[in-house]
């Protein structure tokens, strides 16, 4: 049996995808209509599958070859990361009507919903690489068909830094599975059992390849360089996707693969994970201080929330685990909110730069409000999401290394020193004489409408975080010591 | 031994030859080119049929059928198909020497003896070196680029037969019978490294680069992937000899440095089918680690489905990427500028390749990629490993360099004129199975058969 709802889950997009490019060959604009109602679909379906925690759809095709199979199965980690892809590609597509569009820019978003909808729903590790794989390429496209000025040299260094990861990745999935056969007598590439079949030398060699080939898509420092090419080169929509989901494939494969796998290793090795998710925090933020393009800025304050996802999850704490996956959640939604008001800023402007702008709040007051609320949720401001995320992580961090928890503090400030400046800057600061304000129109219904949604998901989660823990928490207290 | 038997066994090589003799007799009969094209295609239908009819067995001493050479059997003759219906026709000449090459590659699989691989190596190259000097197509003095083929042909040929004195010397025969002394492995090592040169291996690649940049872009195809496999071939008959000998230890080796050598060369490339003819090299590294894994493993016929796939794959990944090229009359990176605004469906194909032979998943290249990296894992060849491993990387990098010109760079303002035609139908032909063939692994499962027969 290969038919479950967790097919459609992922088949319904690829194939929207297709048709998407094959019936508006001639009109961009209906394969867009075409392409949000597939999405909207995809959303609903998510949201309302019968899901349970124990596999209650999890679905095993028949042995394919070398106990390759085809398999999924769903538990509240992979229902709350499709459930976020869902939603922001809806997000991603409607923010994209505001340009003329191909369909072949529809049906990228498409294939790239399908293929991470795969990643997060898969057992089979060879299933998981294929889908890993498949969802560089429609983003590939995405990043340089679609992006701006720098977008060719951004796309192929995208491409590659993250087929380095992958293939790293890949030697370390085959060195797994090779060793279950010399352990077992038998080929599986079941993502379960795989817990102690590795020793030794091996053992830190695998867990150090899943360490480069999930970190270079967190990412982690110093394998970020791809991202602040490729998110400030993307289209809005393409941003808001790489920001939003594609970094949380990193931190997932951490929580479904590096960590279950190597639950002592990773244990053993604390000090140094926790190093590696310190350096992010505080490095991502000295860089987005030094920003002066504002999308930039944004790009780099993901390496820095990363960091704190990081942070939870390696602290291995029922509050840290929980707190780093709802942080993926949080920052999928803000980020993407504030990509998606920078993407507007530069669609009406041309304009990225901090100083190009000012005194934005006489021109767009519904612009200023939602990207105030915007930016408080990301500095972590209590009362939005953004602060039950980073205070999860850091009470789980401060139990087990104390010196990660202050690290995070000192992260937090810097997030509120740098991001505070530059938007006082574009929205209330004084405009230079290059100033484009002018230029900015404040939100259209349809923007307005977007951002109500974000914003009010992040006073949802802000005030009502249990909603959403009570379905991440039993899928991840499984991996606390 | 009856002649039944044989005659079961020798068929496609026996439909081979007679249709080298009906193409030369319609060409002096002067029929219509046209005509002695299809009958080469239909020559070369048929000992696929037959091949894939035949049933694995002993011959007598000198010929043979086991499960390697029955799969290989098939690779060479679908591999042959693309030149097939790409060539133009003309005269007798270019389907006579086609099908003789193919009677070599035929002959190379059926051999259960050294002096017959020989005999087939020598038949499949003989017609390859004249058919790339008759070329027209290529950018470089196609004369000039044969006569180098020829020379470097005739030292490896040489080179077989003195390994193969040295191994008659000391094994007092030249049946597959093992490699007990010194001597014998030196000997295996000199006919090993004629099949070196046959695969372009490093550092026995120097003619690659010439040769298939010279011939017309179909013929490419078909050098590097049926004659390769041919290499192939001949390589793992030697290295079987001696699974555990010094030179089946070193082929990892060469395997890593062909492949790291062929990648960085190809980075650098702006002419097209230069770039290919790296890149064919960097495929040809793969496949030999994947040998050198597969002698370590024991060198059973029923375990090379890694290079088994591999070949199968690059079948239609090479040969698509060539009818791309004979389709398109693209001849530099700068002619693929805006190819993916101006003719789209043309450009998908030709992706599709170009990420298969990059090795992206869902592919075909994917899977045997992944398959050949997992023999070496068995194997415990890890350095080497890592080499391809990095070499992968590199491949992808030019490979993505041309659908970085295909899709994002804008049109120069005399932009080629593209042709359409039969190219196109052979490019998706080739396009699909190098899409979907990574998602069917069952698709093993059914070549391990074919393997064990």
């Amino acid at each position: 049996m290969i038919f479950s709802p967790l097919t459609i889950l992922w088949a319904l997009p690829m194939a929207g995808g297709a048709l998407a490019l094959a019936l508006a060959l001639r009109s961009g604009r209906r394969a867009g209509a075409w392409s949000i109602f597939i999405s909207l679909v995809v959303l609903a379906f998510c949201a309302f599958l019968p899901w349970r925690e124990g596999a209650a759809l999890a679905v095993t095709g028949p042995a394919w070859a070398y106990g390759i199979h085809y398999s999924l199965s769903m538990d509240g980690l992979s229902w709350v990361m499709c459930l976020l892809n869902a939603f922001l590609t809806v997000i991603s597509l409607i923010a994209s009507l505001g340009e003329e569009r191909s369909a072949g820019y529809w049906a990228s978003f498409l294939f790239l919903e399908g293929a991470l909808m795969g990643v997060f729903l898969t057992a089979d590790l060879f299933l998981f690489y294929v889908f890993w794989e498949i969802v560089l390429i429609p983003m590939f496209f995405i990043i340089g068909l679609w992006g701006s000025a720098n977008r060719k040299h951004a796309a192929v260094k995208f491409f590659l830094f993250t087929f380095f990861g992958s293939v790293l990745m890949l030697l370390g999935i085959l060195a797994l599975v090779t060793l279950r056969h010399r352990a077992t007598g038998v080929w599986s590439w079941d993502m379960q059992g795989l817990k102690g079949v590795a020793s030794g030398p091996a053992a830190w060699a695998i867990f150090a390849a899943f360490v480069v080939g999930f970190g270079v898509k967190v990412p982690i420092v110093p394998l970020h360089t791809w991202l602040p090419d490729a998110h400030t080169e993307a289209p809005a929509a393409g941003s808001i996707m790489l920001a939003g989901v594609m970094l949380k494939m990193g931190v997932y494969g951490f929580l479904r693969i590096a960590i279950p796998v190597f639950p002592d290793l990773s244990w053993h090795l604390l000090p140094w994970l926790a190093a590696i998710a310190a350096i992010n925090v505080i490095y991502g933020a000295f860089c987005a201080l030094a920003q002066s393009d504002l999308k930039r800025l944004v790009a780099y304050s993901s390496i820095a929330h990363l960091g704190f996802c990081l942070i939870g999850v390696f602290s291995r704490t029922t509050e840290g685990l929980a707190g780093g996956t709802l942080q993926l959640i949080n920052h999928g939604i803000t980020t993407g909110a504030l990509f998606l008001m920078v993407g507007i800023l530069y669609e009406r402007s041309h304009k990225r730069g901090i100083r190009d702008f000012g005194a934005l709040f006489a021109q767009a007051p519904w612009l200023t409000f939602f990207f105030s609320v915007s930016i408080l949720a990301s500095i972590g401001l209590p009362g939005l999401n953004g602060f039950v995320g980073e205070f999860m992580s850091l009470a789980g961090a401060a139990r087990v290394l104390p010196v990660l928890a202050v690290a995070g503090v000192v992260g937090v400030t810097l997030a509120a020193v740098y991001a505070l400046p530059a938007y006082q800057l574009v929205f209330w600061g004084d405009r230079g004489p290059s100033s484009v304000s002018s230029h900015v129109t404040d939100l259209s219904a349809r923007e307005q409408a977007l951002l109500w949604v974000l914003c009010l998901a992040m006073l949802y989660i802000g005030l009502h975080p249990s909603g959403l823990l009570s379905v991440i928490t039993p899928a991840t207290k499984g991996l606390a010591l | 031994m009856s002649a039944a038997v044989l005659g079961g066994l020798l068929a496609p090589q026996m439909v081979l030859a007679a249709g080298v003799l009906g193409v030369l007799g319609a060409g002096m009969a002067a029929f219509n080119p046209k005509f002695i094209k299809s009958l080469m295609i239909l020559a070369i239908l048929g000992a696929f049929a037959l091949a894939f009819g035949a049933r694995p067995g002993a011959g007598d001493a000198l010929i043979g059928l086991d499960g390697l050479g029955f799969s290989w059997q098939l690779v060479f003759y679908a591999a042959a198909l693309p030149l097939a219906f790409l060539m133009a026709a003309e005269s007798e000449v270019a389907p006579a020497l086609v099908l003789g090459s193919l009677l070599g590659l035929g002959l190379l699989a059926v051999s259960a003896n050294l002096l017959m691989l020989f005999i087939g190596l020598e038949l499949m190259s003989l017609p390859a070196y004249l058919l790339v000097a008759r070329s027209r197509g290529g950018a470089q003095n196609s004369v000039e680029a044969a006569i180098k083929y020829f020379f470097v042909g005739g030292a490896a040929g040489g080179l077989y037969l003195l390994g193969l004195a040295l191994y008659y010397f000391t094994q007092k025969t030249m049946a597959f019978a093992g490699a007990a002394s010194l001597g014998a492995q030196a000997g295996v090592a000199l006919m090993g490294s004629a099949a070196l040169f046959k695969v372009g291996a490093f550092p026995l690649h120097f003619w690659l680069p010439d040769v298939y940049e010279a011939s017309d872009p179909e013929l490419t195809g078909f050098l590097s992937t049926a004659l390769k496999a041919g290499g192939i071939l001949l390589l793992m008959r030697l290295a079987a000899l001696s699974p555990a000998g010094p030179f089946a230890r070193a082929l990892p080796w060469f395997g890593a440095a062909t492949m790291l050598f062929g990648a960085v060369l190809a980075l650098r490339q702006e002419r097209l089918q230069r770039l290919l003819a790296y890149s064919s090299m960097a495929h040809a590294g793969n496949i030999v680690l994947g040998v050198g894994a597969w002698a370590a493993l024991g060198a059973t016929p029923g375990a090379a489905v890694a290079v088994f796939f591999y070949l199968a794959a690059y079948l239609f990944m090479n040969n698509g990427a060539f009818s791309f090229l004979k389709a398109s009359g693209a001849k530099t990176r700068a002619d693929l500028r805006g190819l993916g605004a101006r003719s789209p469906e043309t450009a998908s194909a030709f992706a599709i390749l170009l990420l298969a032979l990059g090795g992206v998943p869902p592919t075909a290249g994917f899977l045997a990629k992944l398959l050949i990296f997992w023999e070496a894992f068995k194997a415990h060849l890890y350095a080497p490993l890592l080499l391809a491993a990095l070499g992968a990387l590199l491949a992808l990098g030019y490979y993505l360099a041309l659908l970085k010109d295909l899709y994002f760079e804008d049109a120069p303002a005399a932009a080629p004129q593209l042709e359409t035609g039969s190219g196109l139908a052979v490019l998706w032909t080739c396009a699909v199975p190098a899409a979907v063939l990574g998602v069917a692994p069952w698709i093993l499962t059914y070549m391990s058969r074919l393997l064990a027969l």
